[in-house]
């Protein structure tokens, strides 16, 4: 969830600044270890800094441990409720002031919240850093929480729901899907939370949460850009060395323990067509197995020689398209996901036994070296191309430190080239069976009176009055 | 589906109103221009920080050319060219792709169309064959493009459970009632099925010359390598005769308020009217004008009372968006349903009020600042760059453009900024479409 979505689309080949995100582009580089640097401030505060000096411009990222893994039953999503307070100013910086200034600098920023973690971030001239520094160590500490701001920014929060969830029938499935799924570990429940829990939030609440998790010991910062380390690093001491260190919270999450069976459910909502999301448990970057499954999802689903692509797009005609999506990087066990919608006519039945099919495939026959080889190389050539940005050099950071350490990205290359066609066939059998999977099915409903037809009707008239 | 299912990392960026990259150039690498002998535009920067380059090649053949009753047609060519060529099949285009770990896409605009391509360095010359031969050699197999059709034809029933993009179908097409931009670039349901593959090879040999198209090529490679393993290759694509074909836009004359009834939470509003096309020399006015109206993210004065003092939507923003014939201006929101119309009058409010007054200094200063100082970050990817390149040469701007942008936003005034507000909005004839659940919303 993010605080700053703007649904606006068009169509032309205009650029819309859409960052992108792909977990198979969580790939790594070796050698990143040699020009990182990394201190923690007598506070606590964990710095990560990387210089990249290819264009006159910084990232500057505040990370905080805390995501709606770290929520309770009854008050879900308070971590993303909290991520949009941040904005709503402190002592000395007014409501809604931290972006105009941002920007009256030439930059932009926003955040977002994760299961895992919050992150704040703006992306500035790399002149302009201390601006964001400024600001950034002031609402670590000097957050002020009104009541006629929250009472406000609830309702934002509540629109953002109605817009990504309640009126989108992929994302509602996905989110009937982690309820299925995980029954005691907190990825339970959405990052955005239940209505009725923001409906529930106090004032109290919230400051309570800021004060337990917006502390120096509990956050880290990821600094990308034209900088030098010599340089900067003082001023961050200056900044926000001083801010108090705060006591460690507790991060200890209950895991869901092994499912027994497979899981089943329908999400009976009006849409055009059928689509179906499977997610089996599977372990997160902790276990080696866990490159095996990026080496696994990428065979399915990486490329237009993929698998799913080949079979289930190109040949059979099933589905419009067809994904495979690792949680490498979660903090906790997350979802192996698949995922497909099918084309209008096609019985989402015959889907889920064309993606069985391809399950089953990679269980029985081994892969082949040049298929192997050829989704290494996708793995590696994506890496390179992702660091193109700063913007995600430095999320990837953040992503690794969230889930392990920054430095385990110097590990993913490596064990994405030892991934043999025996690993594949063991962890495929081990992790992607059907006891241990949910499958959520959207099943369309006809739409109401005078809208567009459903699947398979005489095409009439939309009606619009 | 995916970025739907983590949920989190899908951050749209919209603090520029208009769709085209702007800003000043304080970081701009240099640009090698060349004009081939077939009258191809060369732009290349070399960047060697990383091992890939960038190629992205602009063909003036966008949905703009759509024969009438053939909707789609530009796109489908544009998709038809990885679908074969006369030495390989489009899997084994995509097979070779991937192994390399390159990425090759064609897509089509209303302007133009997009070849991109984006390879590692030590599989440069593969790649590059790759790129040329699919633009030189395609066959269009029948049964591929057949196919294509199919996948357009379930995407464009699949968006109806997009209420924005309902929402944004419906508005365009009251908009135009002619013009270019009248018709979504994949086309419609009626259009797509009339297209044939012989409509599709005529298409591509009427336009698909080098005569007024456009390659950019960014990252690590040389002008030495460019001579090498491009020119040869590049000089060979035959020059064509491509018609002038000067289209007539018609706007329809509002107010004009379309209902459309969907079981939705929220009601998807767009309230708008004509924009300009990107020639305009009020471009630049407009464009300062429209960030402290709406496109200025939470800077604008839509977000300020709609969001932040009301707490009515969770995204509203103004855009203008010119191409090179005159595009829409939109005013964009979603709220539920019973605050829809109160969040309309607000709109309507604000448009009134930067036609009335004067904008302050101080908002206007910020609006110059951002969008002087944010050029940097407009340019910071090969992809990013390659696209401005393409988007100067297009549009005529001179590869000096980026010099004369600060001043070009710096010399607006406050008088300009209402000047342009009070030609160019028109809140009481405005075209609105609302996707809702009308009763709820109350305005059944």
């Amino acid at each position: 969830m993010s605080r700053g979505i703007q649904k606006v689309k068009r169509k032309t080949t205009g650029v819309l600044f859409l960052f992108f995100f792909f977990s198979f582009l969580a790939v790594s580089q070796a050698g990143l270890k040699e020009q990182v640097f990394e201190t923690v401030l007598p506070n606590g505060l964990k710095v990560i800094l990387l210089e990249n000096h290819k264009a006159p411009l910084t990232t500057f990222q505040v990370c905080y441990r805390v995501g709606s893994r770290n929520e309770a039953w009854g008050k879900t999503g308070l971590s993303h409720m909290l991520e949009h307070m941040m904005f709503k100013g402190t002592k000395t910086v007014g409501p809604e002031q931290f972006s105009r200034i941002i920007q009256e600098n030439g930059g932009n920023n926003n955040a977002f919240t994760t299961h895992d973690y919050t992150a704040y971030f703006a992306n500035i001239s790399a002149d302009r850093v201390q601006v964001v520094m400024d600001l950034e160590a002031d609402r670590m500490k000097n957050l002020v929480l009104r009541e006629e701001d929250f009472s406000t920014e609830r309702m934002v929060v509540m629109e953002e729901r109605r817009l990504r969830t309640e009126d989108d029938p992929p994302s509602l499935l996905a989110e009937q899907l982690g309820a299925t799924a995980f029954q005691e570990q907190p990825y339970h429940w959405p990052v955005i939370g239940w209505m009725e829990d923001i409906k529930r939030f106090t004032l109290e609440d919230l400051k309570r949460y800021y004060q337990t998790y917006y502390n120096p010991v509990n956050a880290f910062l990821v600094v990308v850009g034209d900088f030098k380390k010599e340089d900067l690093l003082p001023r961050i001491e200056k900044t926000f060395g001083s801010i108090p260190r705060g006591a460690p919270p507790n991060q200890e999450k209950d895991i869901d323990p092994k499912q027994i069976g497979e899981r089943r459910i329908l999400v009976k909502k009006e849409a055009q067509l059928p689509s179906l999301v499977m997610g089996y448990h599977v372990p997160n970057l902790l276990q080696p197995d866990s490159y095996v499954l990026e080496v696994i999802a990428a065979l399915l689903s990486g490329g237009k020689s993929s698998r799913f692509y080949q079979n289930l797009v190109q040949d059979k005609q099933l589905v419009l398209e067809a994904d495979a999506e690792h949680a490498l990087l979660s903090r906790d066990p997350d979802l192996f996901y698949i995922s497909a919608n099918s084309l209008p006519g096609k019985e989402v039945a015959e889907v889920e036994k064309a993606l069985n099919l391809e399950i089953e495939r990679l269980q029985k026959e081994p892969v082949e070296k040049r298929e192997l080889e050829k989704v290494k190389n996708q793995l590696e050539s994506s890496f390179i191309y992702s660091q193109d940005s700063l913007f995600v050099q430095a999320m990837l950071l953040a992503k690794h430190e969230v889930a392990l350490s920054w430095k385990a990205i110097d590990e993913y290359l490596p064990s994405v080239r030892k991934v043999t066609p025996e690993d594949i066939q063991r962890v495929a059998r081990k992790y992607l069976i059907p006891d241990n999977r949910t499958v959520g099915i959207l099943v369309p409903l006809p739409p109401k009176d005078g809208q567009a037809p459903p699947v398979g009707s005489s095409p009439k008239e939309r009606a619009v009055r | 589906m995916i970025t739907t299912l983590r949920i989190s990392f899908r951050l749209l960026f919209f603090l520029l109103a208009f769709w085209f990259l702007e800003g000043t150039l304080l970081a701009t690498p240099s640009i090698q221009r060349t004009i081939l002998p077939n009258q191809i535009v060369l732009l290349v920067s070399e960047e060697h920080s990383l091992p890939f380059v960038t190629f992205q090649l602009l063909i003036d053949a966008g949905s703009q050319k759509d024969p009438s009753g053939q909707e789609g047609l530009a796109r489908l060519t544009a998709k038809g060219l990885l679908l074969g060529t006369a030495q390989r099949t489009a899997k084994a285009i995509n097979e070779e792709l991937d192994f390399m770990g390159a990425s090759l896409d064609s897509s089509a605009g209303r302007d133009y169309l997009n070849l991109s391509l984006r390879v590692l360095k030590k599989d440069q010359e593969k790649g590059l064959a790759l790129f040329l031969e699919v633009l030189t050699q395609p066959v269009f197999p029948p049964a591929e493009m057949k196919k294509e059709v199919e996948k357009t034809l379930a995407a464009i029933q699949a968006e109806e459970d997009q209420p924005e993009e309902v929402a944004e179908k419906a508005f365009q097409e009251n908009l135009y009632l002619q013009g270019p931009y009248k018709f979504p670039v994949e086309g419609t349901k009626a259009s797509l099925p009339r297209i044939t593959r012989e409509d599709v090879v005529r298409f591509y040999q009427k336009y698909y010359h080098p005569d007024r198209s456009i390659l950019a090529v960014v990252g690590d490679i040389t002008q030495e390598e460019i001579k090498t393993h491009l020119f040869p290759s590049l000089e060979k694509w035959p020059r064509g005769k491509i018609p002038e074909e000067p289209l007539k836009t018609e706007f329809t004359k509002g107010p004009k308020t379309v209902k459309i009834d969907r079981s939705l939470t929220q009601a998807n509003i767009i309230l708008g009217q004509n924009g300009v096309s990107r020639d305009n020399p009020d471009f630049y006015a407009l464009q300062v004008m429209n960030y402290i109206l709406g496109g200025g993210g939470f800077s604008s004065r839509l977000m300020e009372e709609v969001r932040n003092k009301r707490g009515l939507a969770y995204s509203v923003a103004s855009f203008f968006d010119p191409g090179k014939y005159a595009g829409s201006f939109q005013i964009v929101l979603q709220t539920k349903n019973n605050s829809a119309r109160e969040a309309i009058t607000l709109a309507r409010d604000q448009v009134e009020r930067i036609r009335k007054e004067m904008v302050s200094e101080k908002e206007l200063e910020g609006a110059q600042k951002y969008l002087v100082g944010s050029f940097p970050m407009r340019l910071d990817t090969q992809g990013k760059l390659a696209n401005f390149l393409l988007q100067v040469e297009y549009y005529g701007l001179g590869l000096d453009y980026p010099a004369r942008y600060p001043k070009l936003i710096q010399s607006v005034s406050r008088e300009e900024v209402l000047r342009v507000a009070q030609k160019y909005l028109h809140p009481d004839n405005y075209i609105m479409v609302i996707v809702a659940d009308l009763k709820a919303a109350g305005l059944e």
